[in-house]
């Protein structure tokens, strides 16, 4: 049992960084109809100016602001470059884009940081760990939790009070009538793109904290794509739900199943759980159910 | 596709649906056979017989690629797990049971080809995006669990299989040398291309594209929409697991290494710049993906052994120490930049040059 709490708890705590990058990628599918599949090079990106501008000796706190901002430049120009030349193209030639992107972008990331490991030094969260009953937890994982959640709070407050958020909505929902409405369409790409960078920044940071930054934190990025499925595509909360999830699920893969297999469970269990959904429930918990028959 | 030149009439369906169709072709085709055949064997080196083969297995693992992206409208971004499926099977028989290597080769297919059905099920109900994530995780699952934690196992070799030299053979003929493995290479993809192109011009090959182009139409003309994607599932694996088994014969050693998730994208990506829906785009494709960033990379090389261009540009030596990440960085933005401003592909406008000098210079 207390295995199980244990297992549980740490899943909700790398849970949360997940439904955070998750929600930038349900940003970009619901407003501009973009899949996305260079979230977890957008994750590195993000995690690597973090870790420059800490080494260079600014406050921890202070660097994730700055990654917030620089996040949010590339975010717009990455959607201004390449993305709004592609309005109205097939969905492949828009997905094939992203993955251009992917290889482009990690392509400069390891042309430019190298692919050694990275860790952020000095520790920015203390390492003694921190007991709740019997349940030991690192303290990374508790403040990557709190981060993620004050984030996760942040931009649900976007999106339901502000007049860009409620923006955003109305072109999600509709575009033809947000447009006749008088929202600019553009604005609205641009800002989940930059908000989906911003997202997946502070989501590669808080990963690059808990095991150390290498071109492997992309690779967690690309399991958000399990949670946005198992939540539906186009919904928030969804997203938020699935990256719980699936934080949980991996974990209790870990701990449960690892010991029947040579190793390896913890990074293809999600796969796999995306594949059965898929298989018997592919619009997820909440997405749009669209009538299609193949 | 091109316009045929003045004066030559068609009188039969067989005419027209004739690969050569005129003399000028033939002449051209056999040229190309000559080359193929006889020019680069005798007269390139080593190293370009080397590239020339990367160029080959290219072409035979985009083939898969092409048939499913560009002629049945599934699009596939695991193709590498079939590649591996094909390598693993064939290296396993040659090992284990000491199965000549054609015989291993085409079992190796066939084993690509039913993994690649097992993965393209879900096609029967999702289409879109949910089935490139279905194909997504059949890379993941393939190759970075069921081959690096079970398939290595067998046998107790480790991780990597090493392939003891004399072990790829057909008959008496050892394949050891880069030279033998460009003649299987070429064997390979003109056996393949054949099998390709004969499959689009008959029954299935319509039935195909007629599910790519309206998969609602198709269905209301009578085509078993289920049966046909999972056949084209079935014959993408067989090539791809094919293509797999073709590189172990010029591997030193085969390892998940190999048959990683860019290699699949990479493959979408040769089918992309060179044109989707094309034969020849897989070609092109290929060779544009291979030739440029070699190319790319002699070009380097040469400058920086000039002491006057490193002065003039001192990041030259840092960016050939660092090529391989310069190449994806490029690929990525070619990916980007042919979508975006040459979406038909080399293939297309390799058409429209053809058609312009055929006509030239009264092109009305």
């Amino acid at each position: 049992m207390e295995i199980f709490l244990q297992l549980l708890i740490t899943g909700i705590l790398v849970g949360s960084i997940y439904a955070l990058v998750a929600l930038g990628w349900t940003l970009i599918y619901k407003c501009s109809g973009v899949l996305n599949l260079a979230m977890g090079e957008l994750t590195l990106i993000g995690a690597y100016v973090c870790l420059t501008f800490y080494h260079w000796g600014i406050p921890f706190i202070l660097a994730l602001l700055f990654t917030l901002v620089i996040g949010f430049v590339l975010g717009i120009l990455t959607e201004i470059l390449f993305l709004r030349p592609m309005v109205g193209e097939p969905v492949l030639s828009v997905i094939m884009v992203t993955v251009g992107l992917a290889f482009f972008f990690k392509g400069l990331v390891m042309l430019i940081w190298g692919t050694d490991t990275v860790v952020f030094t000095p520790w920015v969260f203390p390492m003694e760990p921190v007991f709740i009953g019997k349940i030991v937890v690192g303290q990374v994982y508790l403040w990557a939790f709190v981060a993620s959640i004050i984030l996760l709070i942040g931009f649900v407050t976007f999106f339901k009070y502000t007049k860009w958020g409620l923006s955003m909505q109305a072109t999600a929902d509709d575009e033809m009538a947000a447009l006749s409405l008088g929202v600019n369409a553009k604005v609205v790409y641009a800002l989940a793109w930059a908000i989906a960078f911003m997202a997946a920044g502070v989501g590669g940071t808080l990963l690059g904290n808990i095991n150390g930054l290498n071109i492997s934190v992309g690779y967690l990025g690309l399991l958000v794509l399990p949670a946005v499925v198992l939540g539906g595509l186009n919904s928030v909360p969804g997203a938020i739900v699935g990256g719980l999830v699936i934080g949980i699920i991996q974990n209790l893969a870990d701990g449960y199943l690892s010991r029947f297999t040579p190793g390896g469970v913890k990074d293809v269990f999600p796969f796999a759980v995306m594949v059965i959904v898929l298989l018997f429930k592919p619009y997820g918990l909440w997405g749009w159910v669209r009538i299609e028959r193949v | 596709m091109s316009y045929r030149p003045c004066g030559v009439y068609h009188q039969y369906y067989k005419q027209d649906h004739a690969w050569w169709q005129t003399k000028f072709v033939w002449g051209k085709m056999i040229l190309l056979l000559f080359t193929v055949f006889y020019i680069i064997p005798q007269f390139a080196g080593m190293y370009l017989i080397s590239i020339a083969n990367v160029v080959g297995y290219t072409i035979l693992s985009a083939i898969g690629v092409q048939l499913l992206i560009g002629y049945c409208g599934q699009v596939t971004l695991g193709h590498a797990a079939f590649l591996a499926m094909g390598a693993y099977t064939c290296t396993l028989l040659m090992l284990q049971l000491h199965i000549p290597y054609p015989i291993a080769m085409i079992m190796g297919g066939i084993v690509g080809g039913l993994w690649s059905v097992l993965f393209g099920l879900p096609s029967a109900r999702v289409k879109g995006f949910y089935l490139i994530m279905t194909t997504m995780a059949a890379q993941f699952i393939t190759v970075e669990f069921f081959i690096t934690q079970y398939v290595s196992q067998i046998g107790g070799r480790g991780v990597a299989y090493s392939i003891p030299p004399g072990t790829v053979k057909i008959g008496p003929w050892m394949i050891k040398s880069d030279m033998d493995v460009y003649y299987v290479m070429v064997i390979l993809v003109i056996l393949c291309i054949l099998v390709m192109a004969n499959l689009l011009r008959s029954k299935v090959g319509r039935a195909w594209i007629a599910i790519r182009d309206n998969d609602i139409a198709a269905e209301t003309m009578g085509v078993n929409i289920v049966f046909y994607k999972l056949l084209a599932f079935f014959v993408a694996g067989f090539f791809g697991g094919v293509a797999g088994a073709f590189w172990t014969s010029s591997l030193a050693a085969v390892s998940p290494e190999h048959f990683h998730f860019g290699w699949s994208l990479w493959l979408v990506g040769v089918i992309l710049i060179g044109g989707v829906g094309s034969i020849h785009g897989i070609i092109y494709g290929a060779m544009f993906m291979t030739l440029i960033p070699e190319g790319l990379k002699f070009l380097i090389f040469v400058l920086t052994q000039n002491p006057f261009f490193v002065d003039l540009m001192p990041f030259l030596p840092l960016l050939l120490e660092k090529f391989l990440f310069v190449k994806e960085a490029a690929f990525g933005l070619a990916i980007v930049l042919f979508l975006i401003f040459e979406p038909n592909g080399i293939s297309y406008r390799w058409w429209q040059i053809k058609n312009y000098f055929n006509l030239w210079p009264f092109s009305y």
